[in-house]
């Protein structure tokens, strides 16, 4: 019993990590522009989708790695300047129009790809032992490209003159436009980030799960309970409560069902709601 | 009117019946759609035209389609669309149904129970379909019957959740493919025989998982078996692991049940836990359905699955098959559309292609002229033979009077080397012997 329970919470790291990668463009992009983005599932399945296309393509899962995000910071920055930035500060309207742009991004990969599942085969294949059970090598590996893409996002926010700006803005867009901050393109900037790691956590993903045009409406509530949890607009809190959350999953599914693991994470967000409608980690730094 | 009968050319009734006329080796599609149109009285026939041909009193016939063109079951929707939507059109062409044109309206029930049952109105009330060719998705179709019913319009479900033929079946509601009683009965004796006698089932946590659990439950554990508790997966599961790792390492037989995405989740990540080499795997054709192997990368090689129509062509090797892939433009072996990547679903939407022509033996038969002659449809759809021919080219089937099932031949199938090899065949008769009548449906008032 004891080795199901490590072995469910390793999972739960492996794949809180992923889904942290998620919901921090999640994040971010609500943080920065008080945009609850339903579309944002969509981004990810655009990178579901991307990566197995360039993989197919080139022959190159290390190729898609790479050129799928920036691909995806491509696509940000269209959308945010054709879609967003038309409503923003209308918090209302953009749950509206995110939710438009969901239905066509499905309706545009189903119509172009087709609506048949497929599979992407992991670049990095076979098993280790791991508490009882034969683990997924590329999981593993999955996990350290996400703690690596983690890390490099939040070097980028603290260590660069953009991620800087880009703090400055979040902190107080009046202020920084004062200062002669570039705020409404730094708000484009700030969506296609979002956007590329939605992009760049779709490619990680895609070997682990399933390619079609329906991949990412699944995969929104839970990064929205990470987001809620975290705390909107809380960085570290997002990633925080997306390990955290799966872990947690991982450990209740150890001694019941996956489905009562999942009622657990409702009723903890219910609770954080309720008494600290902030987030769990409301306080820590922004 | 009469007509002559030249030997030579197939009518319409051929094409329905399995008439040597019909035989597809004697002519092409075209020259068979244009010997249809010649014998219905027309000086030509130009494909696609609004024919003269359909003068008859009464007007055309409007049959509503009912399918998953968007949302979770948009991939083997796409396929009962075409599959319907072509089998009106071959129909049409050889002079529709007792002379009238078929007029085919089609919704999309988005793979949602409450959209379908507004879509199924819309249908009946808004559009006046007299009959609907149904849905493929269990919880939309056990949705569907009770507005059908209400409505008193004859629906066919083509999904396999047996309560649509059985406890929750009414008069109105039929279906000629195969449902978990059934596929439970064409299988599981094979698999328990074969396969091993320790059972877990793996399946979705809805309507369709439930009923193939309880029904191969019952099989498994009269014969002698052991069926450990299931594990029912949400169907907004990504991650499998937590759901694998439940599976009791005594199991034999793994029988998995899933659909689209799940499945593709299913075989991934089961395979990379290397599951394959400690137990059998074992499913039904719902679980590859619009999914070739050869794009699950090996993922599901060495499963057994059963189909309720071969996906390679050579397993059920005669004309009406083949013509029936030429005309819905899918290849021999893989089901693969031409010119693109889609797979047919096509254990499944053959259904929506043959149920137009039972439609058509059972209307001629009764003579139904309006709405008010419904009930001789039902009559001569309850019990009704189908000889294998072109119109029902899955094979020669009954449709069962009592509980309004489609009593079908089964295969059983391994993916070896990408391709679905038919191991064994479950003839009709077998089936029927083994799947004793339930529900009698028949005496219910119309």
């Amino acid at each position: 019993m004891s080795d199901v329970v490590l072995a469910l919470a390793i999972n739960g790291l492996v794949w809180g990590l992923i889904i942290a990668l998620i919901a921090l463009g999640l994040s971010i992009i609500f943080g920065l522009l008080d945009i609850i983005n339903v579309a944002h599932g969509d981004l990810f399945m655009v990178g579901t989708v991307g990566g197995l296309a360039v993989t197919v393509a080139t022959g190159s899962f290390w190729l898609a790695l790479v050129l799928v995000p920036v691909l995806g910071f491509v696509l940000g920055l269209v959308l945010e300047r054709v879609v967003i930035r038309p409503t923003i500060r209308q918090a209302a309207l953009t749950i509206v129009t995110t939710f438009g742009l969901s239905m066509m991004l499905q309706e545009a990969v189903r119509a172009t790809y087709g609506a048949q599942p497929r599979r992407m085969a992991p670049p990095i294949e076979g098993t280790v032992p791991l508490f009882g059970i034969d683990y997924d090598v590329y999981r593993i590996a999955a996990a350290l490209f996400a703690a690596l893409a983690l890390a490099g996002f939040f070097l980028f926010l603290q260590r660069t003159k953009l991620g800087t700006w880009i703090r400055a803005v979040r902190h107080d867009p009046e202020t920084a436009t004062a200062l002669g901050i570039p705020v409404a393109r730094i708000c484009g900037i700030t969506f296609a980030l979002g956007t590329a790691m939605a992009a760049l956590g779709g490619v990680i993903a895609a070997p682990i799960t399933t390619v079609e045009f329906r991949t990412g409406v699944d995969i929104l509530p839970f990064c929205f309970m990470a987001v809620v949890i975290g705390g909107l607009g809380n960085l570290q809190g997002t990633v925080a409560a997306a390990v955290l959350l799966a872990v947690m999953e991982g450990v209740v599914t150890s001694v019941s069902d996956p489905t009562v693991a999942r009622i657990v994470s409702l009723a903890v967000m219910s609770g954080v709601l309720l008494f600290r409608p902030h987030g769990l980690f409301a306080g820590a730094t922004r | 009117m009469t007509t002559e009968r030249r030997p030579d050319r197939a009518t319409s009734a051929d094409v329905a019946t399995g008439s040597d006329a019909a035989h597809p080796s004697r002519r092409s599609f075209l020259q068979t759609a244009l010997a249809g149109g010649a014998l219905a009285g027309t000086a030509y026939v130009a494909l696609g035209r609004d024919m003269s041909a359909f003068a008859q009193a009464g007007g055309p016939i409007v049959i509503g389609q009912h399918c998953e063109l968007t949302g979770g079951f948009a991939s083997w929707g796409y396929w009962h669309n075409k599959c319907g939507a072509a089998a009106v059109k071959l129909i049409n062409e050889m002079g529709g149904i007792a002379g009238r044109k078929v007029e085919l309206v089609t919704e999309d029930t988005e793979s949602n129970p409450a959209t379908g049952t507004r879509k199924l109105r819309s249908l009946i009330q808004r559009n006046g379909a007299s009959f609907v060719v149904g849905s493929v998705h269990s919880g939309v179709m056990l949705a569907a019957i009770p507005v059908a019913t209400e409505l008193k319009t004859v629906y066919f479900s083509s999904g396999e959740a047996t309560e649509a033929t059985g406890e929750k079946g009414t008069r109105y509601s039929f279906r000629t493919g195969t449902d978990t009683y059934g596929l439970a009965a064409a299988g599981a004796p094979w698999a328990f025989k074969n396969l091993g006698k320790r059972w877990t089932i793996i399946s979705p946590d809805y309507a369709w998982g439930h009923s193939h659990y309880k029904e191969h439950k019952a099989v498994v554990e009269k014969l002698g078996g052991h069926v450990n508790d299931p594990i029912f997966v949400p169907l907004d599961a990504k991650d499998l692991v937590p759901y694998l790792t439940k599976i009791p390492q005594d199991t034999e037989v793994l029988f998995s049940v899933f659909f689209g995405a799940l499945s593709v989740a299913f075989y991934t990540q089961a395979k990379s836990m290397g599951l394959e080499k400690t137990m059998r795997m074992y499913s039904v054709s719902g679980t590859i359905e619009a999914i070739a192997p050869a794009d699950l990368k090996g993922a599901a090689e060495g499963v057994y699955i059963v189909e309720n129509f071969p996906r390679m062509a050579k397993y059920k090797d005669d004309g009406f098959h083949r013509d029936y892939l030429k005309a819905i433009g899918t290849d021999d072996v893989h089901g693969r559309e031409t010119g693109s990547e889609r797979v047919n679903a096509k254990s499944h939407s053959w259904q929506n292609w043959e149920n137009m022509f039972a439609l058509k033996q059972a209307i001629e038969a009764s003579g139904w002229k309006t709405k008010k002659d419904d009930k001789g449809v039902i009559e001569a759809l309850e019990g009704m033979q189908m000889a294998n021919a072109l119109g029902h080219p899955q094979g020669a089937k009954t449709l069962r009077k009592e509980d309004h099932s489609g009593i079908i031949d089964c295969y059983i199938s391994r993916v070896e080397n990408d391709e679905l090899q038919v191991k064994t065949k479950v003839a009709k008769e077998d089936l029927a012997a083994m799947m004793p009548v339930r529900f009698d449906l028949s005496k219910q008032a119309v």
